[in-house]
């Protein structure tokens, strides 16, 4: 097994350019690997290419050069289907914008990628109720999105990311569509989250000191890592969010 | 000029297919117009020209309607002082037998004075033929045909040519072939000339003729002359110049072009609902574009006018297409509508070129371009209407506000009950009418209401189906009422439309089954033509004698009908035997005594209509009718109305003797035959068959082949408005893809997001699908329901307007029915593009799209 494999996340030599009247190289012969478990923040300035990366982890963009590796698969090869397969099994994703269904309900939000998977109703019906008692809305199940706080939002967000418990959590500016007090409140939410179910987290963000509550801080600018720092000891327990693993 | 060219063509151009489904709904209700006038214009023009040329110097016409008249007409036309030439004419219309030939069309002449109205130049040939009209008397198998018809034939002088007679198929001799002339280019050139008494005699005329051409002398009025004749003749004549022979072919088409207007009229309204929706959706998508307009000093009536002016640019352009498109399939058309005339009306005539009046074509653009500025009227006025600082927020301005949705319901209401007010109290017929209007404006009010309260009935059910695609589908048509309401009241006017057409053509075809079999009930029918509305060719009465005496033959009933004017319209005189047919047709009548009614009918004491023309012409029984004939005028009461189909016009029953007397014309046009009890039909058939083999043409149907034709016929009747419904639907389904192309840019961070957390292709093509068949779905209850109401007052029309049918109400349930999977498969095909372009695309970008 390569070291490549060995890792969650791994992007070797990855360059991402957009077409346009001018082509614009938002990755530049970027290589990174992100251990099982870890927590992880990306950060840089607008343009720097933290986003681009973020999406070519998620399978939601295919790199122009390069290989990106989630759980030791390549997903260059992948077709669309097989692309959103991995990100149904293996990713949740937590937007800024929250990016909720705004004629779904709490419940059928989070349980929204399960209907997708073909869960019975009822077993999602269970699991939804179950991760929103994790994320504390147990009173706004039958809310829309349009009758919750942005922090509530957001706590569904997570929630419905994490309704098949995926090794891998990938969040884009978690917090910067929320106050201060809010924020801090989710950054909470999802390091004790990290830390109960074991998950690699990927955060990308502009705000330092959701940067500094990470293991580790990767530094991006003009599509380049320019630093990457671990302020912590990988986690060791890599692997026990298996047994929380939805099947 | 300048907004324009910054704001519009860009959005346009960011939005092509958008904007050519926009236009396609114009072209369409532009091209369904165009196609149908252009094609009945045509074949009115081509009877018209054949009309015209054939006239040469004519002035003046003398015509009992199509009865024909007495030679001796004649002597009294060319007394007459202001008279100065007047020549008989025989027309009819033959088959040659030359494969896609078709028929020619005999012109009976009488060589001796024919020549000061008509050039008849020979480019071979010996020109004593005209010259000499004994000739052509002593000769009388001559003919001349035309050099087109010669050239398209390898027809030369001297060669036989093959023609359908009433003595069964004869040869007759090419004397001579005429010069290209206006006269040779009549009836698309299919044109040949025979000696005025032969023509009698090939074509069962007797000693009539069927025309009189006359030019005035000079210093005469055509006035005049008018005056004079119809002194001279009585009032069992017209009159007039050729070009009334037009008019009167027009007004015999009235119950057509009647339908032709309601249909286009339907394809270009359901054009304006595509329109609507576009420019609706397009305001509300633009609302923060027309913010910062606002915000930057555009005034109200400036961003009006951008609305209004892109809804004229895309009118202009769906108008120009539309006309291209519609003189395209209007051959198609003419070919159709000829077929038709010849079948319903017995009128052939050939169409070669499709008029294009530039008055047709100007209207046609002038339509279109209102059409879409009408349509793009109030989203223009909502458009100038913005706030800018609202605009720039976002807010859920497709749904519908509670206030809305109550104004709605209030003017709903009300004008739902004016309309029922006009229905009920209608004395007048522009009442009855205010009353049909309101109530499609009724339906068009209430139809976003409906379709929202629908689609929240469905979600549930889509929901247990499907929990992730029902339901978000039914989300889609719930959050986006206005932007589904237009798609669905077009797809709803279409169906009201197809119900309405479909319950009135079951109607006809119950009421023309119940007719047929109340009166055709004779074995056999015997015809001098294939063709059983052709009446240019007639039996002798003898012939009733000779087939009384076949073996096998119980009863022969003589039937003459024979198109006359009766109050200056066009109407059908069926002549028949009326105590035998007493004897053997049991019909109740619509009003009057059945006994006292076939007593004195029997007895020539009076007359019966049928209900239609009762109807049209507000005749009573115990009314005295007045028919002008070529020996006077039939003055005698109505004694009964009968259901009667065999003319669209009106029907007068009457007995043979009254014809014989007052058209002096004892000919025949279908004998009725009533087997032995115990004989085979088809043996007496081949009887007959041998019986006048060799001697006259004879064709032979049995009761069923009869019926069988006679709903062809009904069948090609409403065969052409079929094709009028599926362009309606056509247009109709254009609403669902224009709206699903649109709720898929809106939705775009929705499907975004579906595909982010685990949604595959195929589940997100299932959303859009199922949202295009909940379209299908809400169309089709609101199109049901309206068609219900829409059908009654079809009925109310045929019944007071149209044809004068009394036509009872029946749902056609098999129909409607037969159109659920149809209009379902029309969505789901609707869906088909946009569901892939769906699931194309960035998923980054539509994640990030606002």
């Amino acid at each position: 097994m390569s070291v490549a494999a060995a890792h969650m996340i791994a992007l070797e030599h990855v360059t991402k350019q957009f077409a346009g009247k001018r082509r614009v190289t938002a990755l530049d012969d970027v290589s990174v690997a992100i251990p099982r478990g870890e927590m992880v923040a990306i950060i840089g300035p607008s343009g720097s290419g933290k986003s681009t990366l973020l999406n070519l982890v998620g399978g939601l963009d295919r790199p122009t050069a390069g290989s990106v590796r989630v759980d030791g698969e390549a997903l260059a090869g992948l077709t669309d289907d097989n692309l959103t397969r991995v990100r149904r099994d293996k990713i949740g994703f937590i937007f800024q914008f929250f990016n909720l269904l705004p004629t779904l309900t709490s419940l059928e939000n989070v349980g929204l990628p399960l209907h997708l998977r073909g869960w019975p109703r009822k077993r999602v019906e269970e699991r939804a109720r179950e991760l929103l008692t994790l994320v504390q809305l147990e009173a706004r199940m039958d809310h829309l999105p349009d009758e919750l706080s942005g922090g509530e939002r957001q706590r569904v967000a997570i929630a419905r990311a994490l309704s098949v418990y995926p090794p891998i959590l990938l969040a884009d500016e978690p917090t910067g569509n929320l106050d201060t007090r809010t924020g801090q409140e989710i950054l909470a939410l999802v390091r004790d989250l990290h830390s109960r179910l074991k998950s690699t987290v990927v955060i990308v963000t502009h705000d330092m000191s959701v940067a500094g509550s990470c293991e580790r801080t990767i530094a991006l600018r003009d599509g380049r890592i320019v630093d990457d720092v671990r302020r912590a000891a990988p986690n060791p327990t890599r692997g026990e969010h298996v047994a929380l693993q939805a099947d | 000029m300048s907004l324009f060219r910054l704001i519009s063509w860009p959005y346009f151009r960011r939005h092509v297919l958008r904007t050519l489904l926009t236009t396609a709904g114009i072209v369409l209700g532009v091209a369904v117009f165009v196609g149908m006038h252009a094609a009945n214009q045509s074949v009115l023009f081509a009877f018209s020209r054949t009309v015209d040329r054939i006239a040469g110097k004519t002035e003046l016409q003398v015509t009992a309607a199509e009865t024909g008249f007495p030679e001796e007409v004649l002597d009294k036309v060319q007394t007459a002082g202001s008279v100065r030439v007047a020549v008989p004419v025989i027309e009819a219309v033959v088959d040659t037998n030359l494969k896609g030939q078709g028929s020619l069309l005999v012109l009976g002449i009488d060589m001796t004075g024919d020549r000061s109205l008509r050039d008849y130049d020979l480019e071979s040939g010996d020109d004593a033929v005209v010259d000499d009209p004994l000739v052509f008397l002593a000769q009388p198998d001559s003919i001349i045909v035309s050099n087109e018809f010669a050239g398209r034939n390898r027809l030369s002088v001297g060669q036989r040519l093959t023609l359908g007679t009433v003595e069964g198929e004869k040869p007759f001799t090419i004397r001579g072939v005429m010069k290209a002339s206006g006269l040779t280019s009549a009836f698309g050139g299919n044109l040949a000339i025979m000696d005025v008494y032969a023509a009698q005699k090939m074509f069962g005329r007797g000693r009539s003729f069927d025309r009189i051409d006359l030019a005035v002398k000079p210093g005469r009025s055509i006035g005049e002359a008018q005056r004079e004749l119809t002194a001279l003749v009585g009032p069992g004549f017209q009159i007039d110049p050729p070009s009334g022979r037009g008019q009167q072919f027009e007004a015999m088409l009235t119950a057509y072009s009647m339908g032709v207007n309601i249909s286009s009229a339907f394809a270009l309204f359901i054009g304006m609902f595509i329109i609507y929706n576009s420019f609706s959706i397009a305001v509300i998508q633009r609302r923060s574009e027309i913010g910062i307009l606002r915000a930057l000093g555009a005034t109200r009536r400036q961003i009006r006018w951008l609305f209004l002016g892109e809804s004229a640019v895309t009118g202009l352009i769906g108008s120009i297409g539309g006309v291209a498109f519609g003189v395209l399939i209007a051959h198609a058309i003419a070919a159709s509508i000829g077929t038709l005339i010849a079948d319903v009306y017995g009128v052939a005539q050939r169409t070669d070129e499709i008029a294009r009046t530039p008055g047709l074509l100007a209207i046609a653009v002038a339509i279109g371009v209102t059409t879409s500025m009408v349509a793009a009227a109030i989203p223009a006025m909502n458009a100038a209407r913005v706030d800018p600082v609202q605009a720039l927020q976002k807010g859920k301005y497709q749904v519908l506000s509670a206030g809305e949705s109550r104004l709605r319901a209030i003017l709903a209401l009300v004008l739902g009950l004016v309309s029922v007010v006009c229905l009920t109290t209608a004395g007048s017929r522009p009442v009855f009418y205010v009353g049909y209007f309101l109530a499609i404006v009724v339906a068009l009010l209430l139809s976003p209401l409906l379709a929202l309260t629908l689609a929240r009935a469905l979600r549930p059910m889509l929901k247990w189906v499907r929990p992730v695609e029902g339901a978000l589908a039914a989300d889609s048509l719930i959050q986006s009422p206005r932007r589904t309401s237009a798609s669905v009241a077009a797809l709803m006017l279409s169906l009201a439309l197809v119900v309405a057409f479909a319950g009135m053509a079951r109607a006809s075809y119950d009421s023309i089954i119940d007719w047929m079999n109340a009166t055709l009930n004779p074995d056999l029918f015997v015809l001098p033509s294939p063709n059983i509305v052709v009446r240019t060719i007639r039996f002798p009465p003898a012939m009733a004698g000779q087939l009384a005496a076949i073996p096998g033959i119980r009863r022969v009933q003589m039937v003459r009908d024979a198109r006359v004017v009766f109050r200056r319209t066009p109407v059908m005189v069926v002549a028949v035997e009326m105590k035998s047919v007493a004897e053997t047709v049991t019909r109740m009548p619509v009003e009057g005594d059945p006994d006292e009614m076939y007593r004195r009918a029997a007895a020539a004491e009076g007359l019966i209509v049928s209900d239609n023309l009762a109807e049209l012409q507000h005749l009573r029984v115990g009314d005295t009718l007045e028919v002008p004939a070529p020996n006077g005028v039939l003055r005698l009461p109505l004694v009964g109305i009968v259901v009667d189909y065999s003319d669209q016009q009106g029907t007068i029953l009457m007995d043979r003797s009254l014809f014989v007397r007052y058209w002096n014309d004892d000919t025949v046009n279908i004998f009725r035959v009533y087997v032995t009890p115990g004989a085979h039909v088809s043996d007496v058939r081949q009887r007959i068959l041998e019986t006048f083999a060799g001697q006259r043409q004879v064709f032979v149907l049995t009761n069923g082949e009869l019926k069988a034709y006679i709903l062809k016929i009904t069948d090609q009747w409403f065969g052409l408005t079929s094709v009028q419904i599926a362009v309606a639907v056509l247009v109709a389904i254009l609403g669902i893809v224009n709206t699903l192309t649109v709720s898929i840019t809106d939705r775009r961070r929705e499907l975004g997001v579906l595909q982010a957390v685990g949604g595959l292709h195929a589940q997100i093509r299932r959303t859009i699908w199922i949202e295009a068949l909940s379209i299908g779905v809400l169309g089709l209850a609101l199109g049901y329901a309206l068609g219900a109401v829409n059908l009654y007052y079809i009925l109310q029309i045929v019944h007071h307007d149209i044809a004068g049918l009394r036509l009872d109400y029946e749902f056609p349930v098999a129909t409607v029915v037969a159109l659920i999977p149809a209009i379902l498969g029309a969505a789901f095909v609707a869906a088909i593009w946009p569901a892939e372009s769906a699931v194309r695309g960035s998923l980054v970008e539509a994640l990030e799209y606002e």
